[in-house]
Protein backbone atom coordinates (compact mmCIF):
# COMPACT_ATOMS: atom_id res chain seq x y z
CA UNK A 1 0.00 0.00 0.00
CA UNK A 2 1.30 3.43 -0.95
CA UNK A 3 0.54 6.11 1.64
CA UNK A 4 0.05 9.60 0.24
CA UNK A 5 0.89 12.69 2.27
CA UNK A 6 -0.16 15.96 0.72
CA UNK A 7 0.62 19.49 1.86
CA UNK A 8 0.17 22.81 0.08
CA UNK A 9 0.98 26.52 0.34
CA UNK A 10 3.56 28.01 2.68
CA UNK A 11 4.82 25.68 5.38
CA UNK A 12 5.95 27.68 8.40
CA UNK A 13 6.02 27.73 12.17
CA UNK A 14 2.32 28.65 12.35
CA UNK A 15 1.45 25.27 10.78
CA UNK A 16 3.94 23.24 12.83
CA UNK A 17 1.26 21.06 14.40
CA UNK A 18 -0.43 20.32 11.07
CA UNK A 19 2.92 19.51 9.44
CA UNK A 20 4.01 17.25 12.29
CA UNK A 21 0.66 15.43 12.19
CA UNK A 22 0.88 15.02 8.42
CA UNK A 23 4.38 13.53 8.56
CA UNK A 24 3.39 10.25 10.17
CA UNK A 25 3.30 6.74 8.81
CA UNK A 26 -0.06 5.08 8.52
CA UNK A 27 -0.40 1.43 9.47
CA UNK A 28 0.66 -0.96 6.76
CA UNK A 29 2.29 1.70 4.60
CA UNK A 30 4.89 0.06 2.35
CA UNK A 31 5.86 3.26 0.55
CA UNK A 32 5.13 6.94 0.93
CA UNK A 33 4.31 9.50 -1.73
CA UNK A 34 5.04 12.98 -0.39
CA UNK A 35 3.03 15.22 -2.68
CA UNK A 36 4.42 18.71 -2.10
CA UNK A 37 3.65 19.86 -5.65
CA UNK A 38 1.66 22.84 -4.33
CA UNK A 39 4.15 23.90 -1.68
CA UNK A 40 5.88 27.22 -2.49
CA UNK A 41 7.82 27.84 0.71
CA UNK A 42 9.04 26.02 3.79
CA UNK A 43 10.82 27.60 6.72
CA UNK A 44 13.58 25.79 8.61
CA UNK A 45 11.05 24.31 11.06
CA UNK A 46 9.07 22.70 8.24
CA UNK A 47 12.24 21.60 6.45
CA UNK A 48 13.41 19.96 9.67
CA UNK A 49 10.15 18.01 9.92
CA UNK A 50 10.43 16.98 6.27
CA UNK A 51 14.06 15.87 6.62
CA UNK A 52 13.49 14.01 9.86
CA UNK A 53 10.52 12.18 8.32
CA UNK A 54 12.57 11.17 5.28
CA UNK A 55 15.47 10.08 7.48
CA UNK A 56 13.11 8.01 9.62
CA UNK A 57 11.63 6.38 6.50
CA UNK A 58 15.12 5.56 5.27
CA UNK A 59 15.95 4.02 8.64
CA UNK A 60 12.77 1.91 8.41
CA UNK A 61 13.56 0.99 4.80
CA UNK A 62 10.31 2.51 3.54
CA UNK A 63 10.78 4.09 0.11
CA UNK A 64 9.70 7.74 -0.10
CA UNK A 65 9.11 9.71 -3.30
CA UNK A 66 8.85 13.48 -2.98
CA UNK A 67 7.05 15.58 -5.60
CA UNK A 68 8.16 19.21 -5.80
CA UNK A 69 7.14 21.65 -8.54
CA UNK A 70 7.44 25.29 -7.38
CA UNK A 71 10.91 26.71 -8.28
CA UNK A 72 11.24 28.63 -4.99
CA UNK A 73 10.58 25.54 -2.94
CA UNK A 74 12.78 23.45 -5.21
CA UNK A 75 15.64 25.86 -4.51
CA UNK A 76 15.14 25.51 -0.74
CA UNK A 77 15.22 21.71 -0.89
CA UNK A 78 18.31 21.91 -3.11
CA UNK A 79 20.08 23.85 -0.32
CA UNK A 80 18.89 21.23 2.13
CA UNK A 81 20.46 18.51 0.00
CA UNK A 82 17.16 16.71 -0.14
CA UNK A 83 17.79 15.30 -3.61
CA UNK A 84 21.21 14.01 -2.58
CA UNK A 85 19.73 11.76 0.09
CA UNK A 86 16.15 11.15 -1.03
CA UNK A 87 14.14 10.70 -4.23
CA UNK A 88 12.77 13.99 -5.55
CA UNK A 89 10.52 14.17 -8.63
CA UNK A 90 8.92 17.03 -10.50
CA UNK A 91 5.95 14.97 -11.55
CA UNK A 92 3.52 12.86 -9.56
CA UNK A 93 3.34 10.16 -12.24
CA UNK A 94 7.10 9.64 -12.21
CA UNK A 95 7.07 9.44 -8.43
CA UNK A 96 4.34 6.77 -8.45
CA UNK A 97 6.20 4.91 -11.19
CA UNK A 98 9.31 4.87 -9.01
CA UNK A 99 7.41 3.68 -5.93
CA UNK A 100 5.64 0.91 -7.84
CA UNK A 101 9.01 -0.40 -9.00
CA UNK A 102 10.41 -0.51 -5.50
CA UNK A 103 10.56 -4.07 -4.13
CA UNK A 104 7.88 -4.82 -1.56
CA UNK A 105 5.20 -2.42 -2.76
CA UNK B 1 -15.25 50.50 35.79
CA UNK B 2 -18.08 48.01 35.90
CA UNK B 3 -18.36 46.20 32.57
CA UNK B 4 -21.84 46.14 31.05
CA UNK B 5 -22.23 42.39 30.97
CA UNK B 6 -21.69 42.24 34.73
CA UNK B 7 -24.50 44.80 35.15
CA UNK B 8 -27.18 42.80 33.34
CA UNK B 9 -28.38 40.64 36.29
CA UNK B 10 -28.47 43.72 38.48
CA UNK B 11 -30.70 45.50 35.97
CA UNK B 12 -32.89 42.38 35.94
CA UNK B 13 -33.35 42.40 39.67
CA UNK B 14 -34.05 46.14 39.65
CA UNK B 15 -36.71 45.59 36.99
CA UNK B 16 -38.24 42.85 39.13
CA UNK B 17 -38.26 45.22 42.10
CA UNK B 18 -40.00 47.90 40.01
CA UNK B 19 -42.61 45.35 38.88
CA UNK B 20 -43.26 44.32 42.48
CA UNK B 21 -43.68 47.95 43.53
CA UNK B 22 -46.09 48.54 40.62
CA UNK B 23 -48.21 45.53 41.56
CA UNK B 24 -48.16 46.67 45.20
CA UNK B 25 -49.37 50.17 44.34
CA UNK B 26 -52.12 48.97 41.95
CA UNK B 27 -53.31 46.29 44.37
CA UNK B 28 -53.23 48.70 47.29
CA UNK B 29 -55.34 51.25 45.41
CA UNK B 30 -57.86 48.60 44.38
CA UNK B 31 -58.22 47.20 47.94
CA UNK B 32 -58.47 50.70 49.31
CA UNK B 33 -61.34 51.61 46.97
CA UNK B 34 -63.17 48.35 47.81
CA UNK B 35 -62.91 49.07 51.53
CA UNK B 36 -63.93 52.73 51.10
CA UNK B 37 -66.97 51.70 49.02
CA UNK B 38 -68.13 49.17 51.57
CA UNK B 39 -67.78 51.71 54.39
CA UNK B 40 -69.72 54.25 52.36
CA UNK B 41 -72.46 51.68 51.69
CA UNK B 42 -72.66 50.69 55.36
CA UNK B 43 -73.13 54.36 56.23
CA UNK B 44 -75.85 54.77 53.59
CA UNK B 45 -77.65 51.66 54.86
CA UNK B 46 -77.49 52.96 58.44
CA UNK B 47 -78.96 56.30 57.34
CA UNK B 48 -81.72 54.57 55.36
CA UNK B 49 -82.63 52.36 58.34
CA UNK B 50 -82.82 55.34 60.69
CA UNK B 51 -85.03 57.24 58.26
CA UNK B 52 -87.28 54.25 57.66
CA UNK B 53 -87.59 53.81 61.44
CA UNK B 54 -88.39 57.50 61.73
CA UNK B 55 -91.12 57.15 59.10
CA UNK B 56 -92.56 54.21 61.06
CA UNK B 57 -92.38 56.20 64.30
CA UNK B 58 -94.21 59.15 62.72
CA UNK B 59 -96.87 56.83 61.37
CA UNK B 60 -97.30 55.33 64.86
CA UNK B 61 -97.49 58.85 66.34
CA UNK B 62 -100.19 59.83 63.80
CA UNK B 63 -102.15 56.66 64.44
CA UNK B 64 -102.01 56.72 68.25
CA UNK B 65 -102.85 60.49 68.25
CA UNK B 66 -105.96 59.96 66.14
CA UNK B 67 -107.02 56.88 68.06
CA UNK B 68 -106.59 58.59 71.46
CA UNK B 69 -108.54 61.60 70.22
CA UNK B 70 -111.31 59.40 68.86
CA UNK B 71 -111.70 57.70 72.27
CA UNK B 72 -111.11 60.62 74.69
CA UNK B 73 -111.93 63.62 72.51
CA UNK B 74 -109.16 65.64 74.08
CA UNK B 75 -107.40 68.02 71.73
CA UNK B 76 -104.11 67.70 73.61
CA UNK B 77 -103.96 64.13 72.49
CA UNK B 78 -103.73 65.33 68.86
CA UNK B 79 -100.36 66.97 69.48
CA UNK B 80 -98.23 63.96 68.30
CA UNK B 81 -100.49 63.56 65.28
CA UNK B 82 -99.90 67.11 64.12
CA UNK B 83 -96.21 66.96 64.66
CA UNK B 84 -95.94 63.65 62.86
CA UNK B 85 -98.07 64.77 59.95
CA UNK B 86 -96.00 67.93 59.52
CA UNK B 87 -92.71 66.04 59.56
CA UNK B 88 -93.70 62.93 57.62
CA UNK B 89 -93.53 64.20 53.97
CA UNK B 90 -89.94 65.48 54.43
CA UNK B 91 -88.90 62.32 56.24
CA UNK B 92 -90.47 60.24 53.48
CA UNK B 93 -88.55 62.17 50.80
CA UNK B 94 -85.22 61.80 52.63
CA UNK B 95 -85.82 58.10 53.21
CA UNK B 96 -86.71 57.69 49.54
CA UNK B 97 -83.46 59.39 48.46
CA UNK B 98 -81.50 57.16 50.81
CA UNK B 99 -83.10 54.08 49.29
CA UNK B 100 -82.53 55.41 45.74
CA UNK B 101 -78.82 55.90 46.51
CA UNK B 102 -78.65 52.28 47.59
CA UNK B 103 -80.28 51.19 44.32
CA UNK B 104 -82.84 48.88 45.93
CA UNK B 105 -85.87 48.92 43.54
CA UNK B 106 -87.94 46.44 45.64
CA UNK B 107 -87.45 48.53 48.76
CA UNK B 108 -88.28 51.67 46.81
CA UNK B 109 -91.53 50.09 45.55
CA UNK B 110 -92.44 48.95 49.09
CA UNK B 111 -91.71 52.42 50.38
CA UNK B 112 -93.87 54.05 47.73
CA UNK B 113 -96.60 51.60 48.68
CA UNK B 114 -96.15 52.58 52.36
CA UNK B 115 -96.52 56.25 51.38
CA UNK B 116 -99.70 55.52 49.44
CA UNK B 117 -101.07 53.46 52.35
CA UNK B 118 -100.38 56.37 54.71
CA UNK B 119 -102.20 58.78 52.43
CA UNK B 120 -105.14 56.43 52.02
CA UNK B 121 -105.25 55.93 55.79
CA UNK B 122 -105.32 59.71 56.24
CA UNK B 123 -108.15 60.10 53.74
CA UNK B 124 -110.24 57.06 54.63
CA UNK B 125 -109.61 56.79 58.38
CA UNK B 126 -107.86 59.74 60.03
CA UNK B 127 -109.94 62.58 58.63
CA UNK B 128 -113.34 60.81 59.15
CA UNK B 129 -112.33 59.96 62.74
CA UNK B 130 -111.11 63.46 63.27
CA UNK B 131 -114.33 65.06 62.10
CA UNK B 132 -116.69 62.42 63.56
CA UNK B 133 -118.21 62.86 66.99
CA UNK B 134 -118.12 59.21 67.88
CA UNK B 135 -115.15 56.79 68.18
CA UNK B 136 -116.51 54.72 65.26
CA UNK B 137 -115.20 51.25 66.03
CA UNK B 138 -115.75 50.02 62.47
CA UNK B 139 -113.64 52.84 61.11
CA UNK B 140 -110.99 52.14 63.68
CA UNK B 141 -110.92 48.52 62.61
CA UNK B 142 -110.45 49.56 59.02
CA UNK B 143 -107.68 51.92 60.17
CA UNK B 144 -105.90 49.03 61.84
CA UNK B 145 -105.82 47.21 58.48
CA UNK B 146 -104.13 50.20 56.81
CA UNK B 147 -101.65 50.45 59.64
CA UNK B 148 -100.88 46.73 59.40
CA UNK B 149 -100.32 47.10 55.66
CA UNK B 150 -98.03 50.06 56.29
CA UNK B 151 -96.06 48.19 58.91
CA UNK B 152 -95.73 45.18 56.61
CA UNK B 153 -94.22 47.46 53.92
CA UNK B 154 -91.79 48.96 56.44
CA UNK B 155 -90.90 45.52 57.76
CA UNK B 156 -90.16 44.26 54.25
CA UNK B 157 -87.94 47.30 53.64
CA UNK B 158 -86.10 46.67 56.89
CA UNK B 159 -85.56 43.03 55.89
CA UNK B 160 -84.16 44.15 52.53
CA UNK B 161 -81.91 46.68 54.21
CA UNK B 162 -80.71 44.13 56.72
CA UNK B 163 -79.89 41.72 53.87
CA UNK B 164 -78.07 44.44 52.07
CA UNK B 165 -76.20 45.39 55.17
CA UNK B 166 -75.17 41.77 55.75
CA UNK B 167 -73.90 41.49 52.17
CA UNK B 168 -72.04 44.74 52.46
CA UNK B 169 -70.45 43.59 55.72
CA UNK B 170 -69.31 40.35 54.09
CA UNK B 171 -67.82 42.39 51.21
CA UNK B 172 -66.01 44.64 53.64
CA UNK B 173 -64.75 41.67 55.62
CA UNK B 174 -63.54 40.06 52.43
CA UNK B 175 -61.81 43.27 51.40
CA UNK B 176 -60.14 43.44 54.79
CA UNK B 177 -59.08 39.83 54.44
CA UNK B 178 -57.64 40.80 51.06
CA UNK B 179 -55.77 43.62 52.70
CA UNK B 180 -54.19 41.13 55.14
CA UNK B 181 -53.33 38.73 52.35
CA UNK B 182 -52.06 41.53 50.19
CA UNK B 183 -49.93 42.94 52.96
CA UNK B 184 -48.35 39.55 53.59
CA UNK B 185 -47.83 38.98 49.86
CA UNK B 186 -46.40 42.45 49.39
CA UNK B 187 -43.99 42.09 52.26
CA UNK B 188 -42.86 38.65 50.98
CA UNK B 189 -42.43 39.89 47.41
CA UNK B 190 -40.55 42.92 48.61
CA UNK B 191 -38.29 40.79 50.76
CA UNK B 192 -37.73 38.40 47.84
CA UNK B 193 -36.86 41.29 45.53
CA UNK B 194 -34.59 42.82 48.13
CA UNK B 195 -32.85 39.48 48.67
CA UNK B 196 -32.48 38.96 44.94
CA UNK B 197 -31.05 42.44 44.62
CA UNK B 198 -28.67 41.86 47.49
CA UNK B 199 -27.64 38.51 46.00
CA UNK B 200 -26.95 40.09 42.61
CA UNK B 201 -24.99 42.82 44.30
CA UNK B 202 -22.99 40.18 46.11
CA UNK B 203 -22.42 38.19 42.92
CA UNK B 204 -21.33 41.33 41.11
CA UNK B 205 -18.87 42.06 43.90
CA UNK B 206 -17.52 38.53 43.77
CA UNK B 207 -17.14 38.63 40.01
CA UNK B 208 -15.42 42.01 40.04
CA UNK B 209 -13.06 40.67 42.67
CA UNK B 210 -12.41 37.59 40.54
CA UNK B 211 -11.72 39.71 37.48
CA UNK B 212 -9.43 41.96 39.44
CA UNK B 213 -7.53 38.94 40.75
CA UNK B 214 -7.35 37.45 37.26
CA UNK B 215 -6.09 40.72 35.76
CA UNK B 216 -3.51 40.96 38.52
CA UNK B 217 -2.48 37.36 37.89
CA UNK B 218 -2.17 38.10 34.19
CA UNK B 219 -0.10 41.19 34.86
CA UNK B 220 2.12 39.23 37.22
CA UNK B 221 2.49 36.37 34.75
CA UNK B 222 3.24 38.64 31.79
CA UNK B 223 5.82 40.43 33.94
CA UNK B 224 7.31 37.05 34.79
CA UNK B 225 7.24 35.99 31.15
CA UNK B 226 8.86 39.25 30.21
CA UNK B 227 11.53 38.77 32.86
CA UNK B 228 12.10 35.17 31.74
CA UNK B 229 12.26 36.31 28.14
CA UNK B 230 14.72 39.08 28.98
CA UNK B 231 16.84 36.65 30.96
CA UNK B 232 16.88 34.21 28.04
CA UNK B 233 17.61 37.00 25.60
CA UNK B 234 20.48 38.21 27.79
CA UNK B 235 22.00 34.75 27.92
CA UNK B 236 21.55 34.17 24.20
CA UNK B 237 22.90 37.65 23.46
CA UNK B 238 25.96 36.86 25.57
CA UNK B 239 26.53 33.64 23.67
CA UNK B 240 25.94 35.39 20.36
CA UNK B 241 28.11 38.28 21.54
CA UNK B 242 31.11 35.96 21.42
CA UNK B 243 30.59 35.95 17.67
CA UNK B 244 30.44 39.72 17.24
CA UNK B 245 33.67 40.12 19.21
CA UNK B 246 35.27 37.49 17.03
CA UNK B 247 38.45 39.03 15.61
CA UNK B 248 39.13 37.71 12.12
CA UNK B 249 42.66 36.58 11.27
CA UNK B 250 44.68 38.47 8.68
CA UNK B 251 46.46 35.79 6.69
CA UNK B 252 48.87 36.61 3.90
CA UNK B 253 47.36 37.14 0.45
CA UNK B 254 43.80 36.96 1.79
CA UNK B 255 41.46 39.61 3.12
CA UNK B 256 38.58 38.62 5.35
CA UNK B 257 35.51 40.63 6.28
CA UNK B 258 32.32 39.87 8.11
CA UNK B 259 29.12 41.40 9.39
CA UNK B 260 26.35 40.29 11.66
CA UNK B 261 22.87 41.84 11.61
CA UNK B 262 20.52 40.72 14.37
CA UNK B 263 16.89 40.10 13.54
CA UNK B 264 14.57 43.11 13.90
CA UNK B 265 12.10 40.95 15.81
CA UNK B 266 13.31 40.68 19.39
CA UNK B 267 11.92 37.19 19.83
CA UNK B 268 14.25 35.78 17.23
CA UNK B 269 17.58 35.22 18.84
CA UNK B 270 19.21 33.23 16.13
CA UNK B 271 21.92 30.66 16.02
CA UNK B 272 23.92 32.15 13.15
CA UNK B 273 27.70 32.09 13.31
CA UNK B 274 30.89 32.29 11.24
CA UNK B 275 34.48 31.38 11.97
CA UNK B 276 37.86 31.75 10.30
CA UNK B 277 40.81 29.68 11.44
CA UNK B 278 44.36 30.15 10.22
CA UNK B 279 46.14 26.91 9.44
CA UNK B 280 49.72 26.12 8.51
CA UNK B 281 50.75 26.41 4.86
CA UNK B 282 48.91 29.68 4.10
CA UNK B 283 45.63 27.96 4.55
CA UNK B 284 42.47 29.25 6.22
CA UNK B 285 39.40 27.31 7.29
CA UNK B 286 36.20 29.30 6.84
CA UNK B 287 32.95 28.18 8.39
CA UNK B 288 29.49 29.64 8.46
CA UNK B 289 26.34 28.10 9.88
CA UNK B 290 22.89 28.46 11.28
CA UNK B 291 21.16 26.45 13.99
CA UNK B 292 17.45 25.79 13.46
CA UNK B 293 15.31 27.48 16.08
CA UNK B 294 15.95 30.36 18.43
CA UNK B 295 16.79 31.08 22.01
CA UNK B 296 19.25 29.55 24.42
CA UNK B 297 19.14 26.07 22.89
CA UNK B 298 20.04 27.48 19.47
CA UNK B 299 22.84 29.59 20.94
CA UNK B 300 24.24 26.66 22.93
CA UNK B 301 24.11 24.35 19.90
CA UNK B 302 25.79 27.06 17.85
CA UNK B 303 28.73 27.29 20.25
CA UNK B 304 29.00 23.53 20.47
CA UNK B 305 29.02 23.20 16.69
CA UNK B 306 31.71 25.90 16.34
CA UNK B 307 33.95 24.09 18.79
CA UNK B 308 33.32 20.72 17.16
CA UNK B 309 34.05 22.13 13.74
CA UNK B 310 37.33 23.71 14.78
CA UNK B 311 38.41 20.62 16.75
CA UNK B 312 37.69 18.35 13.77
CA UNK B 313 39.44 20.75 11.38
CA UNK B 314 42.57 20.62 13.52
CA UNK B 315 42.67 16.84 13.03
CA UNK B 316 41.91 16.94 9.29
CA UNK B 317 40.84 20.20 7.68
CA UNK B 318 39.31 18.59 4.60
CA UNK B 319 35.77 20.10 4.53
CA UNK B 320 33.79 16.94 3.68
CA UNK B 321 35.26 14.78 6.48
CA UNK B 322 34.98 17.72 8.92
CA UNK B 323 31.22 17.98 8.29
CA UNK B 324 30.82 14.20 8.45
CA UNK B 325 32.39 14.07 11.91
CA UNK B 326 30.41 17.06 13.15
CA UNK B 327 27.22 15.54 11.73
CA UNK B 328 27.66 12.29 13.62
CA UNK B 329 28.47 14.12 16.86
CA UNK B 330 25.34 16.27 16.54
CA UNK B 331 23.19 13.31 15.50
CA UNK B 332 24.38 11.31 18.50
CA UNK B 333 23.38 14.18 20.79
CA UNK B 334 19.96 14.60 19.13
CA UNK B 335 20.74 18.29 18.74
CA UNK B 336 18.70 20.73 16.67
CA UNK B 337 19.33 20.68 12.94
CA UNK B 338 22.32 22.80 11.82
CA UNK B 339 23.11 24.08 8.34
CA UNK B 340 26.73 24.95 7.56
CA UNK B 341 29.41 25.46 4.94
CA UNK B 342 33.05 24.67 5.66
CA UNK B 343 35.68 25.91 3.21
CA UNK B 344 39.42 25.30 3.24
CA UNK B 345 41.18 28.08 1.35
CA UNK B 346 44.65 27.81 -0.08
CA UNK B 347 45.92 31.37 -0.48
CA UNK B 348 48.96 30.52 -2.53
CA UNK B 349 47.13 28.81 -5.39
CA UNK B 350 43.89 30.78 -5.25
CA UNK B 351 42.16 27.48 -4.64
CA UNK B 352 39.55 26.42 -2.18
CA UNK B 353 37.61 23.29 -1.27
CA UNK B 354 34.25 23.39 0.41
CA UNK B 355 31.48 21.16 1.65
CA UNK B 356 27.92 22.31 2.34
CA UNK B 357 25.37 20.85 4.74
CA UNK B 358 21.85 22.06 3.93
CA UNK B 359 23.15 25.62 3.70
CA UNK B 360 22.35 28.25 1.03
CA UNK B 361 25.12 28.16 -1.59
CA UNK B 362 28.20 30.36 -1.42
CA UNK B 363 28.64 33.07 -4.07
CA UNK B 364 31.81 33.57 -6.08
CA UNK B 365 32.50 36.78 -7.93
CA UNK B 366 35.56 36.64 -10.16
CA UNK B 367 36.98 39.65 -11.99
CA UNK B 368 35.32 40.12 -15.35
CA UNK B 369 32.53 37.66 -14.62
CA UNK B 370 29.06 37.71 -13.12
CA UNK B 371 28.57 36.67 -9.55
CA UNK B 372 27.51 33.02 -9.36
CA UNK B 373 26.30 30.50 -6.87
CA UNK B 374 28.53 27.54 -6.20
CA UNK B 375 27.06 24.06 -6.21
CA UNK B 376 24.80 23.29 -3.29
CA UNK B 377 25.56 20.45 -0.99
CA UNK B 378 24.08 17.77 1.18
CA UNK B 379 21.72 17.36 4.11
CA UNK B 380 21.89 19.62 7.15
CA UNK B 381 23.95 18.38 10.08
CA UNK B 382 22.27 16.22 12.70
CA UNK B 383 19.56 14.75 10.44
CA UNK B 384 20.95 11.47 9.18
CA UNK B 385 23.60 9.27 10.76
CA UNK B 386 26.66 8.74 8.57
CA UNK B 387 25.43 11.18 5.94
CA UNK B 388 28.03 11.81 3.25
CA UNK B 389 29.34 15.35 2.62
CA UNK B 390 31.05 15.82 -0.69
CA UNK B 391 34.06 18.06 -0.95
CA UNK B 392 33.86 20.44 -3.96
CA UNK B 393 37.08 21.93 -5.30
CA UNK B 394 37.21 25.36 -6.98
CA UNK B 395 40.20 26.93 -8.67
CA UNK B 396 39.76 30.68 -8.72
CA UNK B 397 41.80 33.69 -9.73
CA UNK B 398 43.39 36.60 -7.88
CA UNK B 399 40.94 39.34 -6.98
CA UNK B 400 38.04 36.91 -6.71
CA UNK B 401 35.50 37.46 -3.93
CA UNK B 402 33.97 34.52 -2.06
CA UNK B 403 30.81 35.30 -0.09
CA UNK B 404 29.38 33.02 2.58
CA UNK B 405 26.11 34.02 4.26
CA UNK B 406 23.20 32.68 6.30
CA UNK B 407 19.64 32.27 5.02
CA UNK B 408 18.48 35.60 6.47
CA UNK B 409 20.29 37.25 3.54
CA UNK B 410 18.00 35.64 0.95
CA UNK B 411 14.86 34.68 2.89
CA UNK B 412 13.67 38.16 3.84
CA UNK B 413 10.67 37.43 1.63
CA UNK B 414 9.27 33.97 1.02
CA UNK B 415 10.35 34.03 -2.59
CA UNK B 416 13.84 32.63 -2.26
CA UNK B 417 14.52 32.90 -6.03
CA UNK B 418 13.94 36.66 -5.84
CA UNK B 419 16.09 36.75 -2.68
CA UNK B 420 18.94 35.06 -4.56
CA UNK B 421 18.77 37.55 -7.41
CA UNK B 422 18.84 40.43 -4.98
CA UNK B 423 21.86 38.95 -3.20
CA UNK B 424 23.83 38.53 -6.45
CA UNK B 425 23.04 42.11 -7.45
CA UNK B 426 24.02 43.38 -3.99
CA UNK B 427 27.33 41.49 -4.12
CA UNK B 428 28.15 42.85 -7.57
CA UNK B 429 27.34 46.40 -6.58
CA UNK B 430 29.17 46.18 -3.22
CA UNK B 431 32.27 44.44 -4.57
CA UNK B 432 34.28 47.63 -4.95
CA UNK B 433 34.09 48.38 -1.22
CA UNK B 434 37.21 47.81 0.85
CA UNK B 435 37.71 44.15 1.89
CA UNK B 436 36.82 44.79 5.52
CA UNK B 437 33.65 46.68 4.56
CA UNK B 438 32.35 44.55 1.72
CA UNK B 439 30.23 42.31 3.96
CA UNK B 440 28.53 45.28 5.59
CA UNK B 441 28.07 46.91 2.18
CA UNK B 442 26.27 43.82 0.85
CA UNK B 443 24.07 43.79 3.93
CA UNK B 444 23.30 47.51 3.55
CA UNK B 445 22.23 47.05 -0.05
CA UNK B 446 19.91 44.13 0.72
CA UNK B 447 18.31 45.75 3.75
CA UNK B 448 18.22 49.34 2.50
CA UNK B 449 14.44 49.20 2.20
CA UNK B 450 13.41 45.99 3.96
CA UNK B 451 13.65 44.57 7.44
CA UNK B 452 15.75 41.61 8.47
CA UNK B 453 13.20 39.06 9.66
CA UNK B 454 15.93 36.70 10.79
CA UNK B 455 19.56 37.08 11.82
CA UNK B 456 21.97 37.67 8.96
CA UNK B 457 25.65 36.75 9.00
CA UNK B 458 27.93 37.40 6.02
CA UNK B 459 31.56 36.32 5.74
CA UNK B 460 33.67 37.44 2.77
CA UNK B 461 37.08 36.46 1.51
CA UNK B 462 39.05 38.15 -1.22
CA UNK B 463 42.08 36.63 -2.90
CA UNK B 464 44.89 39.11 -3.21
CA UNK B 465 45.57 40.38 -6.68
CA UNK B 466 48.58 38.29 -7.64
CA UNK B 467 49.99 40.78 -10.15
CA UNK B 468 50.40 43.65 -7.71
CA UNK B 469 50.75 41.51 -4.64
CA UNK B 470 48.08 43.66 -2.99
CA UNK B 471 44.44 43.03 -2.47
CA UNK B 472 42.69 44.23 -5.56
CA UNK B 473 39.36 45.90 -5.39
CA UNK B 474 38.96 44.97 -9.01
CA UNK B 475 37.20 48.05 -10.22
CA UNK B 476 36.92 46.65 -13.67
CA UNK B 477 34.95 43.54 -12.75
CA UNK B 478 32.34 44.95 -10.45
CA UNK B 479 31.86 48.38 -11.97
CA UNK B 480 31.36 47.26 -15.54
CA UNK B 481 28.95 44.59 -14.47
CA UNK B 482 26.75 47.08 -12.65
CA UNK B 483 26.94 49.49 -15.55
CA UNK B 484 25.82 46.74 -17.90
CA UNK B 485 22.67 46.51 -15.81
CA UNK B 486 22.16 42.87 -16.62
CA UNK B 487 20.17 40.71 -14.28
CA UNK B 488 22.19 38.34 -12.22
CA UNK B 489 21.60 34.75 -13.17
CA UNK B 490 21.59 31.65 -11.03
CA UNK B 491 24.60 29.46 -10.83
Amino acid sequence: MIQTIQLAGELDLSRKREIRDAFAFSNGARAVLLDLSEVVYADSTALTELLRFCAMAQGAKIPVAIVIVAPQFLRLVQYAGLATAFKVFHDRGEALQYLSECPGT
Amino acid sequence: MVPNRVNAPLIGSLAFLALVIGVLVAGGLSVQSTVTNSFREAEAIGTARLLVEDVLQRQIDEETGIRGYAVARRVSLLQPYYEARAALPATLRRAMRALESLNLPTAQAAFEDAGRTNRRWLRAVAFPLFTSKSSRPALQFRGKKFVDHFRADIASIETLLAGREARSRVGAQRAIAWVDLFAIGAISAFLAAAMLFAYQQYRLGVRLEEERTKAEEQRRRSAENRAAYLAEKRIADTLQGALVQNVLPEPAMLRLGATYLPATEEAKIGGDWYDALELPGDRVLLAIGDVTGHGIEAAVTMNRTRQLLISCALIDPSPGPVLERVNNELFRNASPMVTAIAALVDARDCEFAYAAAGHPPAVLLEPGKRARFLDVGSLPLGVLRDAAYRTHRVRSIPGALLVLYTDGAIEHSRDVVAGEELLLAAIESAAHASPSDVAAAICDRIFADRKAADDVAILTLRFADGASGSVGIFEHGSQTMVAAGEKAGLA
